[in-house]
């Protein structure tokens, strides 16, 4: 068994050959992946080149250092991975985690984001760091796994329905530590109207065609939306030449604007997404809720709802504030967070260290 | 036609439905602001033909940001929705008391024969909730039971023998009103209706403060406490932004009145009607609202059976969302 300084020199070789910008197997899955339309070239390509940063030798130390554990502690154990298929490559932190506790990975790839993940699967195997065979786009071929944990992200209702169906199947235990995670959009202060807030705010909001939980689906700005709409119009138009929307809204979104229309609420339609001030169930796909409010509006929001926010955000002189009990992060790492991020606020790779034992059964 | 026409049609049987729709909406277009912006804002004008099936449908969150009236008129009542203070309620001015108590009347009766029923609300009280539509329908249905038998009642109610014998007496069955979670609490206490013939109808809220609970499971629970048959326990669909009620008689399948047209919707595309068995968003044409808004869409979770019939499957608002949603429907 490898030590864990080996361990994670392992890791790091793996990640930069995947990296590497002549790598036939991570160009194959993007192409195949763009050319089943399953997400845009753009956004892959934002989303490799935010890993690039994020996966330096460094922040890995760094990330390992910060949760506690030892790399490769977890060589016995088993943990099963339920990825998401909203954004390209979404599972990858908590493949990484499951990697360098040493825990065998087994994963349940999205039928929407096949290969990406695969291909960095494909290269971790050749360290002979995961079991190839322990990774399908279909969850009945890991029933046998009998996993010592699982991990999954999604919404409250589809993580119950799912941990009937592998209790069901005996796939789990129904005593086996589970994280589940269900935050689903993210909210941001905006005090200023400057050209690099804008641009960043437009990132944030529209990257990934606005799916992710990361991306920006509430403002609070002092700012009304009317008092900014020419401008704000102007950066989306800009961004969206050059990342084009990869998905289109359904035809009920007009429904919507033509309701919010018929009852006065203030809104930007942009044909394939709506900015409107105020709405009681924020975080809806294709549309971005503005409230007009100052910081304690925006610090009062956060608290209000706790459920389902992921991150909050804002400019440089709200940066490490509170905002409620959050942390604010900064706008402009939206869509690039480091590896250590913690979804749910809580971080993968801790609590892989806190759960599992490393301890013969 | 003149616009008092469509008033005096809406709960007449031998007009043809199409024939009813067809007056109610071209009143609504002349008269209702917030509808007629609603379609032209859909790019459409008086000039469409719709029919029930594609008719735009208004949000029923619209109710959420004031009454809808048609113009020049005033409201004789106000019911809003029940939620919490950092929730928006929904408010629903209604124009003409007859009107509804006509659709509350016509229907309850159809089902339910006034002769032939006591009833027992399970429910709040009327001081304490007036700007609830159930439970001013509930009062107005009690304060037309002329044997003075029928009433609102409580958790921790008292059945003295002498009650009980004297609705026995009456040769009447009792009908059992409540809220399911209300019913749930009520079922911890021994059943008060032994000797007495009862039917149960529940009005949703199916989310308890203890936990979820099925439609079938909460009948089964009900039959077996109350010693009922499933075809003796009702369901009662209707909210605040509608005049007219539903009935689900003796099973988890609701049909209308003839003044009414269910259609499952379209989630994505609230301009198609799903096909039987297709589940979609409950799409509501209540011609009694002639004076609010006919065409809803709700929030709530469809499907329709080849019969006509619709089920109530939740509330549709968990898709939609963004995040890292693991579909298991999608991805099993």
């Amino acid at each position: 068994m490898k030590g864990p300084s080996e361990h994670v020199d392992s890791i790091n070789k793996s990640i930069s050959e995947w990296l590497q910008p002549d790598n036939k197997i991570l160009q194959e899955s993007i192409e195949r992946t763009v050319d089943e339309g399953l997400f845009s070239f753009e956004d892959i390509k934002h989303q490799i080149l935010a890993l690039k940063y994020a996966l330096k030798p460094a922040n890995i130390e760094q990330w390992i250092r910060q949760s506690g554990i030892k790399p490769n502690s977890l060589a016995n154990r088993t943990v099963l991975c339920l990825h998401a298929g909203n954004l390209p490559l979404v599972g990858l932190q908590d493949l990484l985690a499951v990697i360098i506790s040493g825990a065998n990975y087994a994963g349940k790839l999205s039928k929407k984001d096949p290969y990406l993940l695969k291909s960095l699967i494909r290269t971790l195997d050749k360290q002979r760091l995961v079991k190839q065979i322990q990774c399908s786009t279909e969850l009945e071929v890991l029933y046998g796994v009998r996993p010592d944990a699982w991990l999954f992200s999604g919404s409250e209702k589809n993580a119950t329905a799912v941990e009937n169906l592998l209790i069901e199947q005996g796939a789990i235990n129904p005593d086996s530590p589970s994280l589940i995670r269900t935050a689903f959009y993210s909210a941001a202060y905006i005090d200023n109207l400057a050209n690099e807030t804008m641009a960043h705010l437009t990132e944030a909001v529209f990257r990934y065609g606005g799916a992710g939980c990361r991306s920006v689906a509430v403002v609070v700005s002092p700012f009304g939306l009317n008092e900014n709409k020419c401008e704000f119009t102007d950066y989306i138009e800009s961004f969206w030449l050059k990342n084009p929307q990869h998905q289109n809204p359904p035809k009920s979104l007009e429904h919507r604007f033509a309701m919010n229309k018929s009852i006065g609420v203030n809104q930007a339609w942009l044909n394939d997404f709506i900015i409107e001030e105020g709405a009681e169930v924020p975080g809806k796909k294709f549309i971005l809720t503005w409230l007009v409010g100052d910081f304690s509006a925006f610090s009062q929001f956060v608290t209000d709802n706790k459920r389902g926010l992921q991150s909050v955000y804002s400019t440089a002189d709200y940066i490490g504030n509170y905002a409620g009990d959050s942390v604010i992060e900064p706008l402009s790492a939206a869509q690039k967070p480091p590896i250590w991020w913690r979804p749910d606020n809580i971080d993968t790779l801790s609590w892989l260290h806190e759960n599992i034992s490393c301890e013969d059964p | 036609m003149s616009l008092t026409d469509p008033e005096n049609q809406i709960f007449d049987p031998q007009t043809p439905f199409l024939k009813r729709f067809e007056g109610v909406y071209a009143f609504q277009y002349k008269k209702n602001r917030v509808y007629r912006a609603f379609l032209n804002a859909l790019g459409y004008t008086n000039q469409e033909h719709f029919r029930p099936g594609n008719i735009p449908l208004l949000p029923v969150r619209a109710f959420k940001y004031g009454s809808i009236l048609p113009e020049g008129y005033t409201a004789d009542l106000i019911f809003r929705s029940s939620g919490t203070s950092a929730m928006k309620r929904s408010t629903h001015g209604i124009v003409s008391t007859d009107i509804y108590e006509k659709s509350i009347t016509t229907e309850f009766y159809r089902h339910f024969p006034k002769e032939n029923h006591i009833i027992l609300a399970l429910l709040p009280g009327y001081e304490d909730n007036p700007d609830s539509s159930l439970i001013w329908m509930v009062r107005h249905l009690i304060s037309r039971d002329s044997s003075g038998l029928s009433r609102f009642i409580r958790q921790d109610t008292q059945f003295s023998k002498e009650w009980i014998t004297e609705l026995a007496l009456s040769g009447k069955k009792v009908l059992l009103f409540g809220a399911a979670f209300g019913l749930i609490d009520f079922m911890s206490r021994t059943n008060p209706f032994e000797s007495l013939k009862i039917e149960i109808i529940e009005t949703g809220g199916m989310k308890t403060h203890k936990r979820e609970m099925s439609k079938e499971e909460l009948r089964e629970r009900i039959s077996d406490h109350f010693g009922i048959k499933p075809s003796e326990i009702h369901s009662e669909y209707g909210m605040c932004e509608l005049h007219s009620q539903m009935y689900a008689i003796g099973s988890v399948w609701f049909s209308a009145p003839h003044w009414v047209t269910v259609s499952i919707r379209d989630a994505e595309n609230p301009e198609r009607e799903c096909e039987p068995g297709e589940e979609g968003k409950i799409g509501i044409i209540d011609l009694a609202n002639i004076y609010s808004c006919p065409f809803i869409i709700t929030g709530d979770r469809g499907v329709m059976n080849e019969n006509g019939q619709f089920q109530v499957l939740g509330r549709w608002d968990s898709d939609n969302m963004r995040g890292c949603n693991f579909l298991i429907d999608a991805e099993t």
